[in-house]
C-alpha cells in the first residue's frame, strides 16, 4: 500500500516517511492512521480529505472502512473524529511515540531523525508497563522534545516509588541540591529569552538554593530568583 | 534598493578611529559600568549594589587623545536582542551611534553572561574593549582567567579592572586606541543561517552588521519595526516576515531561545578553555547573610530587624531629634529671628515684608519647611536606603515579599520602586521601567501617586502623630494599606496586560562603601532640594497672593461645605489641601501647623491625614507620569486619585461619626 505523505515535517507533528516501511501489518496501518488524526487534530484539522488523500490505496481505504466499522473514528459531513475507542488507542501511540523520542533525544543522545526512526518502531510494541516506566524514568515529562504535549498515563496521576525518575522537575529537589537541566518546557518564548540570557539553557549545571519564600536558582555566579512554575518547567538530569 | 554582491559586508571597516565621538559603555547589570562612567568622567551617576539602577542613559565628557570626548552610560542588558525596555534603550544606542568605540564592562566572576554580550557586540561588527572588571571577586572564589587566551579566542581587548578601587581604570583610555575587530563568531544551525543570510541581503550596510539586525529580526524582534520600515519598502518588510515565518515553521522552539543556545554552546567552549576554578569550601560571611536574609524564618526576623532599625534613624531621631533641632532651635531661635529682624529694618513696604517673613512667607514658612522640617528626615531616608541598595539587601526584599504581590497581581520586583517611592514618589516612578510589563508599571506608578507616602509627607505625618496615640499611625497605616491593596487588586485585575514574570537577579552581599552612601545621599539631597525649594517657593507665594486679592477667603468659603461636611474638618485646612496639589508633603506640614495649635481632635487628624497621604501626587511626580506614561494615563491617574482620596476620607470621617470611635 502507499501512503501520500507529502512534504511534512519528519517528526511526531505529523507522520513522516520513517515510519510507512513499518508499517506493513493491518494493525500498525490503524496506528499510524489513528496517530495521523490524532495530529491532524492537534493542527486543528480534521477533513475528510486530508485523510483520504493520506490513505489513497485500496489497501488503506479497506482498512479506513474496517476501522469504522469497528468503530475507532467516525465522520460527519465532511469531518472526522475520534470515538471513544479510537481516542483511546490513539492516545497511548501518541504517548508512546512522544516518551521514547523523550528517551532516545536526551538520555541517549540520538539524533532527531534516529530517534524518530526507531519511535516509529517503539510506538507499536512497547507494553504499558514499560510505557509508565519510561514515563517514571523520565520524571512524567509533559511535552516531547517538539513541544508537543504528551499524553498523561495513569503513572503521572500516582507516581510510583519504584522506578526512581532520572529527570526530574527541578522543584524536585532538595534545596541545595544540583542538576544539568535537560529541557525547559515553557510555552512563552519570552520566559525561555529571558532565561537563555542569564544562561539558564539545556546543558548548564544548576543548583536550586532554596524553595521558599521563592524559589531561588544559581547557575554559575548568577543567582536569580524567581516564581514557583518557573522551577516547575526546568526539567534536571542530577547529576 | 540597490543590489548588492554576496560578500557586501565583508570588506573591513576602518576600525582606527582616530576621530570617535563618542565612549559607551555597555555590559551586563550590577557589573560597574556607572562606577567607570564617574571615573572617566569625573561626572557621578548613581552607583548601586542591585541590577537595574541605571535607567537613563547618562553623558559626560573625558578626555581622549587631547580632545573632549563624550562618554555613554548605558542601562544593563543581557542581550542584545531586547527583552525589556532598558535592553532596547542600550540596542538602539549601539544602532544608531556612529564612530563610537565601545567598552564592555563585564563582571569577571560571570564571564559566561559577559561573552553572551561580547559574541552579540562582535557579531555587530563593533571593535571593543572588554574589561573584566570584580577581578578581585573573581579571586576570592577561587576564579582564575587567562586573559591571553581570552583576547586571542574572541579577537578582543581584554583588560582585568577593580573599578571600586580605581585599580587599572586608566589602562581603558591607554587600550581604546588601537580596537581590533573582534573574531568571535558563532554559527547557528544551517536553517537559520539560510535565513539569515536571505534576510541580509535585504539590508543596508550602516554601522551595525546586516548580519545581526537579520538575526535581530529572525529572532522576532518587533522592537526594530520603525527602524525597518524608515529604511525598506513594505513589500521587503513583507518578505523577511515571511521568511521569518517559514524558518520558524521549521522549528518548534522559539528561534530566538535556538539563537541563544547556540550562542552559550560557542560561549561555554570559550569559558572551558580560559578559566580554571579551584572551588573554595569555606562559605564566605556574605554568602551565609544573604542566605539568611531570604530565609523563610530568619528572612523575617531580618526584615523585622531592618524595618525597626529604619524606624529608630528616620522616625526616632531623624523626624524626632534632628527635626526638633533644626526647627526650633536653628531656625526657631537664629535663622527666623535674624531674617525677621533684617527684614523690618531694610524692607520698608509693609507687603513685601509680609512676602518674606509673613504668615505665608518665602523665608519663614517655605524655607522653614523645606529645610527644618523634611530635609533632616529626607537625608537619614536617604542613608537608609543606600546601606539597604549597596548591601544588595533591597532585591533580597523582594524575594520575601514575592509572594504578596502576586496576591495583588504583580511581582516582588515592584516592592525596589515601592521603597524608594517612601523616599520619594518622582524618583521611584521612574524607576518602575526596572518592571517589564506596561501593566505593571501603570500599576506601580497609580500605587505610588496614590498612597505610598514619600519621607517628606512621612516627615511631617510622624510629627503630627506624634503626641497622640499610636493607634493613631496605626489606623492611618491601616487605612492607607487597606486603600493600596484594594486598588491594587482591582487595577490588576481589569487593566488589559499580562503580568510578567518574576526572575530577579539576585547581586552578592557586599559590604557598603560609606564613601559611595555620602556621596549618593548628597547627589540625590542636591536632586530633591533642586526638585523640591522651588515648589515651596511657588505654593507660598500662590498662596500669598491668593490671600493679598481676598480670594483664599473665597475658596475656603466655597469649599467649606465639603471639607466640613464631608471631611468633618474645620475650614482652614482648606488651604493645606489647596497647597496639597503642588506638594502633598507641604500640604501636611499645613496640617502640621494646625495641629500643633490644637485646632484639630484626634479624629480630625486621622480623617485629614488619610485623605492628603492619598490625596494627587505632587507637581513633579505629575509631570514625571505624564512623561513616562503621557497625558491621558497621567491626567487619569490624578482624577482617580482625587475621586479615591475624597471618597475614602468621606467614608471613614462617617463611619467614624456613626460609631462614634475615639481614638
Amino acid at each position: 500500500m502507499k501512503f501520500n505523505w507529502g512534504k511534512r515535517k519528519p517528526h511526531c507533528h505529523i507522520r513522516g516517511p520513517f515510519c510507512h516501511r513499518e508499517a506493513e501489518t493491518r494493525d500498525r496501518a490503524i496506528d499510524e492512521l489513528l496517530e495521523f488524526i490524532w495530529n491532524l487534530r492537534e493542527n486543528g484539522v480534521s477533513n475528510l480529505a486530508d485523510l483520504q488523500s493520506e490513505a489513497s490505496d485500496p489497501e488503506a481505504r479497506n482498512i479506513l472502512s474496517y476501522m469504522e466499522q469497528e468503530g475507532l473514528f467516525a465522520r460527519e459531513g465532511d469531518k472526522v473524529y475520534l470515538k471513544e475507542k479510537g481516542e483511546e488507542k490513539a492516545r497511548e501511540i501518541i504517548r508512546r511515540h512522544r516518551l521514547t523520542e523523550r528517551l532516545l533525544m536526551e538520555i541517549f543522545e540520538l539524533s532527531e531523525e534516529e530517534a524518530e526512526k526507531e519511535a516509529c518502531k517503539l510506538e507499536h510494541i512497547l507494553s504499558p508497563e514499560v510505557t509508565d516506566s519510561v514515563c517514571t524514568f523520565l520524571g512524567h515529562p509533559p511535552v516531547c522534545p517538539h513541544g508537543k504535549p504528551i499524553p498523561p498515563g495513569k503513572c503521572c496521576t500516582a507516581p510510583e516509588k519504584s522506578v526512581k525518575p532520572l529527570v526530574m522537575p527541578l522543584n524536585d529537589l532538595d534545596p541545595g541540591g544540583e542538576g544539568r537541566i535537560v529541557f525547559i518546557s515553557s510555552n512563552f518564548p519570552a520566559r525561555l529569552d529571558k532565561l537563555s540570557a542569564l544562561g539558564v539553557v539545556p546543558g548548564s549545571i544548576i543548583k536550586l538554593r532554596q524553595k521558599k519564600p521563592s524559589p531561588i536558582i544559581q547557575v554559575g555566579e548568577t543567582t536569580v530568583a524567581v516564581d514557583p512554575e518557573i522551577v516547575h518547567d526546568i526539567y534536571v538530569k542530577a547529576v | 534598493m540597490r543590489k548588492r554582491g554576496k560578500n557586501r559586508g565583508m570588506e573591513s571597516k576602518d576600525i582606527n578611529r582616530k576621530s570617535a565621538k563618542e565612549i559607551i559603555l555597555v555590559g551586563n547589570p550590577n557589573v560597574g559600568k556607572s562606577v567607570v562612567f564617574n571615573y572617566l568622567t569625573g561626572k557621578y551617576v548613581v552607583v548601586s549594589n542591585y541590577p537595574g539602577t541605571t535607567v537613563e542613559v547618562s553623558h559626560g565628557t573625558t578626555k581622549w587623545r587631547g580632545k573632549n570626548v563624550t562618554v555613554l552610560d548605558t542601562p544593563g542588558v543581557n542581550s542584545l536582542l531586547p527583552t525589556s525596555e532598558d535592553e532596547i534603550v542600550t540596542r538602539n544606542i549601539l544602532l544608531n551611534e556612529k564612530d563610537a568605540l565601545i567598552v564592555q564592562v563585564a563582571d569577571a566572576k560571570n564571564l559566561r553572561r559577559s561573552l553572551l554580550i561580547s559574541s552579540q557586540l562582535a557579531e555587530m561588527r563593533y571593535p571593543f574593549l572588554l574589561v573584566l572588571n570584580m577581578e578581585d571577586e573573581a579571586r576570592e572564589r577561587g576564579i582564575k582567567i587567562n586573559y591571553q587566551e581570552l583576547s586571542s579566542l574572541t579577537g578582543a581587548r581584554v583588560i582585568s579592572t577593580v573599578a571600586t578601587q580605581k585599580k587599572n581604570l586608566e589602562k581603558i583610555t591607554e587600550e581604546l586606541g588601537d580596537l581590533r575587530e573582534a573574531t568571535l563568531h558563532i554559527s547557528y544551525p544551517p536553517a537559520l543561517e539560510e535565513a539569515i543570510s536571505q534576510i541580509a541581503e535585504f539590508l543596508p550596510e550602516e554601522n551595525i552588521s546586516p548580519r545581526s539586525i537579520a538575526i535581530m529580526l529572525l529572532s522576532g524582534d518587533k522592537s526594530l519595526k520603525r527602524w525597518l520600515h524608515a529604511r525598506l519598502p513594505e513589500s521587503r518588510v513583507n518578505e523577511i516576515e515571511a521568511i521569518r515565518r517559514s524558518c520558524q515553521a521549521r522549528f518548534d522552539q522559539p528561534i530566538s531561545y535556538l539563537i541563544n543556545q547556540a550562542r552559550l554552546k560557542k560561549v561555554d567552549e570559550i569559558v572551558r578553555r580560559v578559566t580554571i576554578i579551584n572551588p573554595i569550601k569555606r562559605k564566605r560571611l556574605s554568602t551565609r547573610i544573604g542566605e539568611l536574609s531570604v530565609h523563610p524564618f530568619w528572612g523575617v526576623v531580618i526584615l523585622i530587624g531592618a524595618v525597626y532599625l529604619l524606624y529608630q534613624v528616620i522616625g526616632v531621631f531623624g523626624a524626632g531629634v534632628a527635626v526638633d533641632f533644626m526647627e526650633e532651635t536653628v531656625f526657631g531661635e537664629y535663622i527666623n529671628p535674624f531674617f525677621l529682624r533684617w527684614t523690618e529694618r531694610l524692607v520698608p513696604v509693609a507687603w513685601l515684608r509680609d512676602l518674606l517673613v509673613g504668615q505665608y512667607g518665602l523665608l519663614t514658612m517655605a524655607m522653614t519647611y523645606a529645610f527644618a522640617l523634611i530635609l533632616p528626615i529626607i537625608t537619614f531616608f536617604f542613608i537608609a536606603f543606600g546601606l539597604m541598595e549597596d548591601s544588595g539587601y533591597l532585591p533580597r526584599l523582594a524575594v520575601m515579599s514575592n509572594k504578596i504581590f502576586r496576591l495583588i497581581g504583580l511581582n516582588g520586583k515592584a516592592i525596589l520602586p515601592m521603597i524608594l517611592g517612601l523616599g520619594c514618589a518622582t524618583m521611584a516612578t521612574l524607576t518602575t521601567r526596572i518592571l517589564e510589563s506596561k501593566r505593571d508599571r501603570i500599576i506601580v506608578t497609580l500605587l505610588l501617586a496614590l498612597g505610598v507616602p514619600c519621607s517628606a509627607q512621612m516627615a511631617v505625618i510622624f510629627g503630627m502623630l506624634s503626641g497622640f496615640s499610636p493607634m493613631l499611625v496605626v489606623l492611618w497605616g491601616g487605612v492607607v494599606g487597606l486603600v493600596l491593596a484594594v486598588v491594587g487588586y482591582l487595577a490588576a485585575r481589569y487593566l488589559p496586560g499580562e503580568s510578567s514574570d518574576f526572575v530577579l537577579e539576585l547581586p552578592p552581599i557586599r559590604l557598603p562603601r560609606i564613601g559611595n552612601i555620602l556621596i549618593k545621599t548628597l547627589s540625590r539631597i542636591e536632586w530633591y532640594l533642586k526638585e523640591a525649594v522651588p515648589l515651596f517657593a511657588l505654593s507660598t507665594f500662590i498662596l500669598f497672593i491668593l490671600d493679598r486679592a481676598g480670594i483664599l477667603i473665597h475658596i475656603e468659603n466655597g469649599a467649606a461645605p465639603f471639607i466640613k461636611g464631608v471631611l468633618g474638618l474645620p475650614v482652614e485646612t482648606t488651604q493645606a489641601f489647596l497647597i496639597g496639589f503642588l506638594r502633598r508633603d507641604y500640604g501636611a506640614a499645613g496640617l502640621l501647623a494646625l495641629a500643633r495649635v490644637h485646632a484639630l481632635s484626634a479624629e480630625q487628624i486621622l480623617v485629614a491625614l488619610v485623605t492628603l497621604t492619598l490625596f494627587v501626587p505632587c507637581l513633579a511626580n505629575f509631570l514625571v507620569i505624564v512623561k513616562e506614561r503621557g497625558w491621558k494615563i497621567g491626567v487619569a491617574i490624578s482624577g482617580f486619585i482625587l475621586a479615591v482620596a475624597f471618597t475614602v476620607g468621606g467614608l471613614l470621617n462617617l463611619i467614624l461619626k456613626i460609631t462614634g470611635f475615639k481614638i
